[in-house]
């Protein structure tokens, strides 16, 4: 194909693609080397704020920042090098607390504590999306046809319901008083507050996950099993391979192209959680990055957000991502090299 | 296909099998079940922590809301049937009535309609056909399972949740033809194209999936406000405000959906035999007439496949639309998380419900007709990529 | 907030009535942007009667709101907002000083709703919301419990509940992780007087008050549901309403759910009072918060005009008539119910809680504190740390927003 009709095809996508996301993410990139700050002064103003029968008025110091001749605040912006990252990862506090005994306290830092619980929330789901999609396949395949249709499609509702309202079904469930908790403080006799502990709200956040994800993965192997070589099948048995060596040698390897596919897809969406943290309102015990990024990105009643401390989370993030893809992708890599 | 004597399997195996298929369906469907359980119910009943008060609804019952032992099974015989026909007249009618070209919109159309009639019969005909029965039927006719449909009276009628839907639809559709319409093309190019270029456009196309949403879209807003002073000194007065337009919402959904959108549709590509287009090539077609022609008939299934896809990205959507529209464009979803806000009542909260669940039920639907041509279409082409 | 049935009765007897309630034919098109909650509601509909309003009700209102009104022209007429969330409008210059307007339209308003910024008048005031302490009268009856004036006498009767008959804890509260716990401790802090920024803009949390505060909520968490840090106000009003706890310090304009008839069990055993005082102050913990209308800068004076015509008919004694429970109006016209006397005693104790301050920095530090404060009640940092970490927090912030060098 010659580059013009290459381009022709790709154009409009890669357009949209550019404007859309590559150049607000060189605005994030160069954002985080930045900081843009309102000039400001500091006045004496007196506010009178409404009380129930008469006004309060307080003369106070405030600071606000100066409007130039057109009404817009005046902004500086400097170049700050790495400040913000520094700010986020606070690198003395590690350091402090790896010299006083007690790296636990490194946990306490939000950018590390949304870290950790990042990687351990993809790396723990992945394994059981992928398992647990492979066996819902299997296990379909193996059903009589008659039923197959019903199964797969009950089987693809956790993934095709709203994310924000599946999370909150799951919620309604375990919090407070749902009433899975009550049959559990039934089942054990104590009082259970699942809300009230953070490994127990880590777990329910990667229920969800694997709840709403598995059926994806489900139906991509169940098509992949549909292409499954009958010879090579018979011929295996004929070897007399048992079940789980069939499993292992024929059916695995077919379809690890496709566990690959998933792996890919599970990382990057899992590694950008934020949804859970939501839905769960899991923010006293456990966040995510895309969540730091969000939260910081939030401005607050006086209109401030932290622009920059955001753009470096989400650089940050970014980075992570690619190097969690790396092997994924030097797989792709080299498939792209074996076409070609 | 005949299972050899081999391939049959033991039977622990098959009840095994069983057994985790049965378990996986409930899990897969009982939180969903139980939402839909809820929304029926009065606010006192949907949050009570026994299940038991939760389906049968006293409080609801107290209230004059119930359904008595003949409503519920005049009720269940009337869903079974209307199951049945959506499953097995429902497709026949559509394929009969509408030439194959228009078999999407025969579609909509059907299941529209459909559901037109579902609703009237449901809550128009049958609650004052049975009310009569229940006032002369006896202990049958009295209520023992709480029910109210109020909230979705309050939902659909009250907040005008009609309006969110329509610009759901709108929201939706626009992301799925625009983004298939730029799908299809460079999913074709970057299939058939071997070049470095291709694979790095890709593994950009992958970087930008892993993008975390909320930076770029909180970079959208004070753009898209002041666009209309942006974009004047190139458009003139006529350059607009894309803040709270729907077009530009659907852009943006398609830009961030084209990664997942031109991986899919190249392997779908892929998995085309090249010698189709050469042999169109051969009769004197260009690139673009071959790949219109003879490409895309048989590419359907894969199309609707990675649509679906399109669709529930764009449906499903929070993040944008909820920065981006405003209220007269909003669509469903931010309108649902408008109900949780910090000034909420349980009233509110199972209005949200009875609306969750509304918002659920076309996805049912979708899937429901394609549920076929998903796997069919992943079977044909994404899996081998 | 919910209407019961008789209050709805009289909402559509008023309603019927609406068409001519609205004084001025208004001509021009209107756009409101405000928070989505009940008076709001209540206050656009009735500008909506005018003719040509649009009202926007939005839950990520104040994301849009500064840069809505930085737009030229600018994108709403007018804005709700409250005292907090008119510091990024005022410090932007992007709201009109209604000194004319008021003379020409509000001859009207009382002097309390005529909210002055350096002697011009920015915002009007429609309500006023605090807390006040709802508590269960029948529960209190029983156990001879004594209405509590000070968290001393209130950690007792929580004792005294602890287990009692009919509720599963004696207390509820707005401690929800982020912006609900940090008002906690802001409202339990400023019990003292004391600011939590200084005027120099430094942070005034790390003290004897800081220290007292946290352990006060953490005294008081333990009369808690264990769930406490997902506890909202919803929450809270659940809870009360389901009889699972006895009382709680809660805002005013929530407290009303609890006679609401289709939700609550408790109806008619809810009774208001001041919301205590803590024991290291002298003031009940709360603050005083107002909301109200803005008019924007970068629109053409008639629209303005308009605007403000539009509005004044939105807060007007009729509207508040149909309305009179959502909200502790300080519209001409109200009458206080059962359920807002405490918040009136609240408000008019003496010496009377502080407003929330509408700053840059109370912003930056409501956020610090909305971060910090849950890891010192989950027991993994101590009360000198967390207030460190708070301190920590609210500098890199300052600093990043250009208030501290």
């Amino acid at each position: 194909m010659k580059f013009r009709t290459f381009a022709a095809f790709v154009g409009p996508s890669v357009f949209m693609m550019v404007v859309f996301i590559a150049l607000p993410l060189i605005s994030v990139f160069v954002q985080s080397f930045q900081v843009t700050q309102p000039v400001i002064e500091r006045i004496e103003v007196e506010t009178c704020s409404a009380g129930f029968l008469e006004q309060t008025c307080t003369t106070r110091v405030t600071t606000r920042p100066l409007l130039d001749e057109n009404g817009q605040p005046q902004t500086t912006t400097e170049w700050v090098g790495l400040e913000s990252y520094a700010n986020l990862l606070q690198l003395d506090r590690v350091r402090n607390a790896i010299a006083a005994g007690v790296p636990e306290r490194i946990l306490q830092i939000d950018f590390w504590q949304a870290l950790r619980f990042t990687l351990t929330f993809t790396l723990l789901t992945l394994p059981l999306v992928v398992g647990l999609g492979l066996a819902i396949a299997l296990a379909v395949n193996n059903a009589a046809r008659s039923i197959r249709g019903q199964v797969i499609f009950v089987s693809l509702l956790p993934f095709i319901i709203t994310p924000v309202i599946g999370a909150l079904s799951i919620r309604w469930l375990f919090y407070g008083d749902g009433i899975v908790t009550s049959w559990l403080e039934a089942l054990m006799g104590t009082d259970i507050s699942v809300a009230a502990n953070g490994w127990a709200i880590e777990a329910l956040m990667m229920f969800y996950r694997v709840w709403h994800v598995a059926p994806f993965a489900f139906v991509i192997f169940y098509a992949g099993l549909q292409t499954v070589n009958q010879d090579t099948l018979e011929s295996a048995i004929i070897d007399g391979a048992n079940r789980w060596e069939r499993l292992k040698f024929v059916i695995v390897p077919h379809l690890m192209p496709l566990i690959v596919f998933i792996a890919l897809i599970h990382l990057m969406d899992a590694y950008r959680a934020f949804e859970e943290v939501v839905g769960f309102s899991s923010q006293a015990q456990r966040i995510t990055l895309q969540w730091l990024t969000y939260d910081l990105l939030q401005p607050d009643d006086a209109g401030n957000r932290s622009i920059s401390r955001a753009s470096a989370s989400a650089m940050l993030t970014m980075i992570g991502i690619v190097i969690i893809l790396l092997p994924p992708l030097r797989r792709t890599w080299r498939d792209h090299k074996g076409v070609s | 296909m005949a299972t050899s004597r081999a391939l049959r399997q033991p039977a622990s195996l098959r009840i095994g099998s069983a057994a985790f298929l049965t378990f996986w369906c409930l899990l897969a469907a009982f939180p969903l079940f139980w939402i839909l359980v809820m929304s029926f119910k009065s606010p006192v009943d949907a949050f009570d922590a026994s299940a038991l008060a939760v389906i049968f609804g006293p409080r609801t019952i107290a209230e004059g809301k119930g359904l008595s032992v003949i409503d519920i099974a005049v009720g269940l015989v009337f869903l079974y049937f209307a199951v049945r026909l959506a499953f097995t007249r429902l497709p026949g009618l559509v394929w009969a009535l509408t030439p194959p070209e228009l078999a999407v919109l025969g579609w909509l159309i059907g299941c529209l309609a459909y559901a037109a009639v579902f609703v009237v019969l449901l809550f128009g005909v049958l609650p004052p056909v049975l009310g009569i029965i229940d006032s002369v039927a006896g202990p049958l006719g009295q209520p023992v399972l709480g029910m109210t449909t109020e909230h979705y009276r309050a939902v659909w009628v009250e907040n005008g949740f009609y309006r969110n839907f329509i610009n759901s639809m709108i929201v939706t559709g626009g992301v799925v033809t625009i983004s298939l319409t730029v799908g299809t093309l460079a999913g074709y190019g970057l299939a058939r194209s071997g070049s470095n270029l291709a694979f790095w456009l890709l593994i950009a196309a992958l970087i930008f999936r892993a993008l975390p949403h909320s930076v770029l879209v909180a970079g959208y807003l004070p753009v898209f406000i002041n666009s209309a002073e942006i974009l004047r000194p190139i458009l003139g007065d006529a350059a607009p405000t894309l803040y709270g337009q729907p077009l530009a919402v659907i852009m943006v959904l398609v830009a961030i959906n084209q990664p997942f959108t031109i991986w899919m549709l190249r392997s779908f590509f892929q998995s085309i035999p090249m010698e189709l287009d050469e042999a169109a090539r051969v009769d004197g077609c260009t690139h673009f007439q071959a790949f219109r022609r003879v490409i895309m008939p048989v590419m359907w299934p894969g199309v609707i496949t990675t649509g679906l896809f399109s669709f529930l990205l764009g449906y499903n959507d929070f993040l944008v639309t909820s920065l981006l529209l405003d209220s007269q464009n909003q669509t469903m979803v931010p309108a649902i998380a408008g109900y949780f806000n910090r000034e909420t009542t349980t009233t509110d909260q199972v209005e949200a419900i009875a609306a969750a669940v509304s918002i659920t039920a076309p996805l049912f639907l979708l899937v429901m007709v394609f549920q076929r041509q998903i796997v069919s279409g992943l079977t044909a082409g994404a899996v081998k990529g | 907030m919910r209407t019961t049935f008789a209050l709805a009765a009289t909402a559509i007897l008023a309603g019927s009535a609406a068409q001519a309630d609205c004084a001025i034919e208004n001509e021009v098109e209107v756009k409101i942007l405000a928070a989505a909650f009940e008076a709001w509601k209540a206050v656009t509909d009735a500008m909506a009667e005018c003719g040509n309003v649009q009202a926007e009700l939005d839950q990520q209102f104040r994301v849009k709101q500064p840069s809505a009104f930085a737009a030229n022209p600018a994108l709403y007429q007018v804005g709700g907002v409250s005292n907090g969330t008119i510091t990024p409008l005022l410090n932007e210059g992007t709201i009109r000083p209604l000194d004319d307007l008021v003379e020409k339209y509000g001859q009207h308003l009382k002097p309390n709703q005529l909210i002055r910024i350096d002697g011009n008048i920015m915002a009007v005031a429609m309500m006023v919301n605090t807390f006040e302490l709802a508590y269960r009268s029948d529960l209190f009856e029983e156990h001879g419990i004594e209405v509590p004036t000070d968290y001393d006498a209130l950690i007792a009767a929580a004792e005294k509940l602890q287990g009692a008959e009919g509720i599963d804890y004696p207390l509820g509260a707005m401690t929800k992780s982020g912006w609900d716990l940090a008002l906690d401790f802001v409202n339990l802090f400023q019990s003292s007087g004391k600011p939590l920024v200084n005027d120099d803009s430094t942070p005034n949390v790390n003290n004897e008050t800081g220290i007292a505060t946290l352990e006060l909520m953490k005294t008081l968490s333990g009369f808690m549901d264990p769930e406490y840090l997902v506890s909202d106000s919803t929450y809270v009003q659940q809870q009360m309403q389901q009889s699972k706890i006895a009382m709680a310090n809660m805002w005013a304009s929530r407290a009303g759910a609890v006679d609401d008839e289709t939700e609550s069990q408790v109806v008619g055993k809810v009774e208001t009072a001041m919301s205590p005082i803590a024991p290291f102050g002298d003031r009940p913990v709360a603050t005083i918060w107002w909301d109200g209308i803005v008019i924007a800068k970068n629109i053409p004076d008639d629209e303005a005009e308009a605007a403000f015509r539009v509005a004044m008919e939105g807060m007007d004694t009729e509207m508040v008539q149909a309305n009179n429970d959502a909200a502790v109006w300080l519209i001409d016209g109200y009458q206080p119910g059962r359920l807002a006397q405490g918040a009136i005693a609240t408000a008019t104790h003496d010496p009377a809680p502080l407003s929330y301050p509408s700053t840059v920095e109370m912003g930056l530090m409501h956020t610090a504190l909305g971060n910090e404060v849950s890891a010192y009640l989950t027991g993994s940092r101590s009360a000198e740390r967390t207030l460190e970490a708070v301190e920590q927090s609210y500098l890199t912030a300052a600093r990043e927003a250009g208030v501290l060098n």
